[in-house]
């Protein structure tokens, strides 16, 4: 009924912003009918935001979604459903104690359920017919948990297809990262249903894996800060090319604050140094970071490296290896352990981990260093009220005053507080930073930066999670790469003689 | 190593252009909303009285007081367990449990029976702290199920009965008059605040218990010692409870195995009707003691200005729900559920 060529999902000039955050800049793409899309960008691209925005879990500021040229307004993931439109979770959102049947019809059982009782006979047809549509072969009685994540997937392909019933018309399959807990074998059934799945429908595939994205896809798009950077036909186009667009061309400037560079590290004592460390989510890591260095650890989401950050600060799981900071062994039981082995983190859920939103801003200035400011058990408020306004002048956060709750605070300031957090004491050893600027402007990502460089100067090991791979290159003396749980590279990036960030992506995917 | 002058490693950290400072801050309210408890305690007071002025007599607040003390002392350590994000559910069943041990032991250990009770009940409370920081197991589980126990082992060794106190002069001291009218109970529930409050203000802990009652992740990230901390605020929770313990039997000369059973629910109401919330992290003891009050006004005051005892329950409930309309401090508690 409609014509090839008309699109069956166009969006337009698509514009969503968070507090201190533009996730959608005005971005317009279509899909046409057996198509299959492909959506590449780094992280904080906007990928995300657009796919729910797609489904109704986020309200797009403005702009339009039109469905086979008709102009619709999304409101949750049923309505999206029946508008043809259904998604497969990066997180899989199955139930995992009912079988895979129930699952697939689940919320639209129909003529499974008669006067409110399960009739397992239909059930199980109504599921067939959709594991039938890709050729699964899944057992629609097997309990669900004990499925193979592969085979579970398969089966949350099969309940977005159900959709199609539903609308009676083809319809937009979106796929959000649907390879990255997959082993490469089940890549490939993946990709063989994929094929088959065009038949029936048209499809939006997004992965950090590029190879992947260039193989499946017949026209990919790349997002970057929010907006279209670029429509990619893979036929014609190289990885490199995708890479360029992702990146875009590198800030220049003195953003990075690259004059207060301690100058060569390469020579300085190791302060802490990873051997062998294995854990759930990292395998053999062997990384040292010299006084005053700062190191990068690129990867993409599930490379293992927030695991590797989190189990540093003791808040995560070692099964074997050793961590050592200036020659000391680590414990890494519990971050009270890390706090007291002189280990500083700032965590990137900043409101949830990081601060302590309704105490003051000096109560959460003090709080991992109550120490510092107790003669036996008791506090000595003068001192902790020297020591607090020292360190609010020191960094510059901008605070009516030492007993202002921290929430009441711009997120520039209150990142600053919980960085001051590991300065009291003067005796921080390491930092380790996750995204230490998600969700700062640019201003305060500079202060950030700034703030970084200085203590850098004063011997501090620094490992650092950046938000983009710009800032870990800028930032960064030397790039540490995870794949996998891996690190699989590892790139100097001194001043002057900074690696182009295609060679650390090529490492990355 | 902690003096400031030892800190000019780090230099100077000017950013370049300093903008002018935001003007998007607020005006403190947590003085004004502070008050509210005590606002709510007198206006309740003042309207008791306009209905019935002999409420406001020397004697009928003595015996208010009275009432008023086991409430407020089973209250405290269930604040400070509220405080740290949790709830202790086993207040009741534990005094009641202690108030019969109290009265079997006095024949034996005379005056020691008192430390010995408060012991165990503070005991109990370090046992169910632990279960529930080691085997991570939710607070309203873990004090649910000990309430249940407490009452059964009460009901067992008292073979379901009252056991009289032989020798009261063991306990006469908590159920006496300093002066006319100033029972010795009020006077032991107000050392025991003080002294809470006093740890909590002087030392770190106090910082500690909001931390990890407002955001338990953030605690955990700074290093902070959370299950000690937690643990603690069960013990003391247990430790308050057999006090409460003490207090009861010396008013009623006996230990009964379900004597403080009806007191958890008004303690909790206490804690709430006071401001503290419920979600942990913002609150205190002094906040407690006007829940207390209120919750005592209204159990005792309604039927003393003679409202009718089928309407009580029914103004009980209403005047609650108002109370804690009022004290709650809406800029400090984030979430309310």
């Amino acid at each position: 009924m409609t014509d090839d060529s008309f699109p069956v999902l166009e969006v337009t000039d698509l514009r969503k912003a968070y507090p201190g955050v533009i996730a959608l800049d005005g971005v317009s793409l279509s899909v046409r009918p057996h198509e299959v899309i492909g959506l590449a960008g780094e992280n904080g691209a906007g990928k995300s935001t657009l796919l729910k925005a797609l489904v109704g879990l986020v309200r797009p500021d403005a702009g339009t979604i039109a469905v086979r040229g008709r102009q619709v307004r999304i409101k949750g993931v049923a309505d999206a459903a029946g508008h043809g439109i259904g998604m497969v979770f990066q997180e899989q959102s199955l139930v995992p104690n009912i079988t895979a049947a129930e699952n697939i019809v689940l919320g639209f059982e129909g003529a499974g359920v008669r006067r409110g009782i399960y009739r397992w006979k239909t059930l199980r047809q109504l599921a067939q017919v959709q594991l039938d549509k890709i050729g699964s072969r899944v057992d629609p009685m097997a309990r669900t948990e004990t499925l193979t994540f592969a085979e579970r997937q398969m089966v949350e392909i099969a309940k977005v297809l159900a959709i199609e019933e539903r609308t009676s018309t083809e319809p937009v399959i979106l796929l959000d990262e649907p390879t990255s807990v997959l082993e490469p074998e089940e890549v490939e059934t993946l990709f063989a249903q994929i094929q088959r799945l065009r038949e029936h429908a048209s499809v939006i595939f997004v992965s950090h894996r590029l190879e992947e994205v260039m193989r499946i896809s017949d026209r990919v798009y790349v997002l970057r800060g929010g907006r279209v950077a670029g429509e990619v036909d893979p036929a014609t186009a190289d990885i490199a090319h995708l890479h360029e667009l992702m990146i875009g061309t590198a800030d220049s400037g003195n953003h990075y604050h690259d004059d207060l560079h301690s100058g060569a590290v390469a020579e300085r004592t190791p302060r802490l140094v990873i051997s062998g460390l294995t854990g759930e989510g990292f395998k053999d890591v062997s990384v040292s970071v010299g006084a005053g260095e700062i190191v990068g650890v690129a990867g993409v989401t599930g490379s293992g490296r927030e695991a590797l950050c989190r189990a540093l600060f003791g808040a995560g799981i070692v099964t074997s290896g050793t961590v050592t900071v200036d020659g000391h062994r680590i414990d890494l039981s519990s971050p009270r352990a890390a706090v007291a082995a002189g280990i500083g983190y700032v965590p990137s859920e900043r409101k949830v981990e990081g601060m302590v939103a309704a105490l003051s801003v000096g109560r959460n200035v003090m709080l991992a260093r109550t120490d510092l400011i107790t003669h036996g058990p008791l506090i000595d408020r003068r001192r902790e009220a020297s020591l607090v306004d020292f360190w609010i002048e020191r960094l510059h956060i901008r605070t009516p005053s030492r007993s202002t709750s921290i929430g009441q605070l711009s997120g520039g300031n209150q990142q600053k507080v919980v960085v001051a957090r590991w300065l009291v004491g003067d005796d921080v050893k390491v930092l380790l930073l996750d995204h230490p600027t998600r969700g700062l402007d640019v201003g305060a990502k500079s202060e950030v930066y700034r703030l970084m460089r200085t203590l850098a100067a004063t011997g501090v090991a620094t490992v650092l999670l950046a938000d983009s791979l710009d800032e870990s290159i800028a930032m960064s003396d030397r790039v540490v790469v995870m794949y996998d749980g891996r690190v699989v590279a590892d790139i100097p990036a001194p001043p002057g003689a900074k690696p182009a960030p295609v060679d650390i992506v090529r490492e990355m995917v | 190593m902690s003096q400031l002058s030892t800190t000019p490693a780090i230099p100077d950290l000017a950013p370049p252009a300093d903008p002018a400072p935001r003007r998007r801050f607020r005006v403190q309210r947590s003085t004004l909303s502070g008050l509210a408890p005590l606002v709510a305690v007198l206006a309740l007071g003042g309207a008791l009285t306009v209905a019935n002025p002999r409420f406001i007599d020397p004697r009928s607040l003595s015996a208010l007081a009275d009432s008023a003390a086991p409430l407020a002392m089973l209250a405290i350590g269930a604040t400070v367990v509220v405080l740290c994000g949790g709830i202790d559910l086993s207040i009741g069943a534990l005094a009641s449990l202690s108030s019969v041990l109290l009265a079997m032991w006095i024949p034996t250990l005379g005056s020691a029976a008192i430390p010995a009770v408060v012991a165990t009940a503070a005991a109990a409370g370090l046992l169910q702290g632990v279960l529930h920081v080691v085997f991570r197991i939710p607070s309203f589980v873990v004090t649910l199920g000990g309430m249940t126990i407490f009452s059964a082992i009460a009901l067992v060794i008292s073979d379901a009965g009252t056991v009289p106190v032989t020798d009261t002069s063991v306990t006469k001291w908590a159920f006496d008059r300093i002066g006319d009218y100033i029972p010795t109970s009020v006077i032991l529930v107000l050392v025991v605040v003080t002294l809470v409050t006093v740890v909590l203000r002087v030392t770190p802990v106090g910082t500690w218990i909001a931390a990890i009652g407002y955001t338990e992740p953030a605690a955990r990230l700074a290093g902070l010692p959370v299950y000690p901390v937690k643990v603690a605020a069960f013990t003391l929770s247990g430790t308050t409870a057999g006090l409460a313990a003490v207090l009861l039997v010396a008013r009623t000369y006996a230990g009964n195995p379900t004597m403080a059973d009806s007191l958890l629910l008004p303690a909790v109401a206490a804690i709430v009707v006071g401001g503290t919330a419920i979600t942990g992290g913002h609150g205190g003891l002094w906040r407690t003691m006007a829940g207390a009050i209120i919750v005592t006004m209204l159990r005792v005051g309604l039927s003393v200005v003679g409202v009718p005892s089928a309407y009580e329950s029914i103004l009980y409930g209403v005047l609650v729900i108002g109370a804690v309309a009022m004290t709650i401090d809406r800029s400090k508690v984030g979430v309310i559920k």
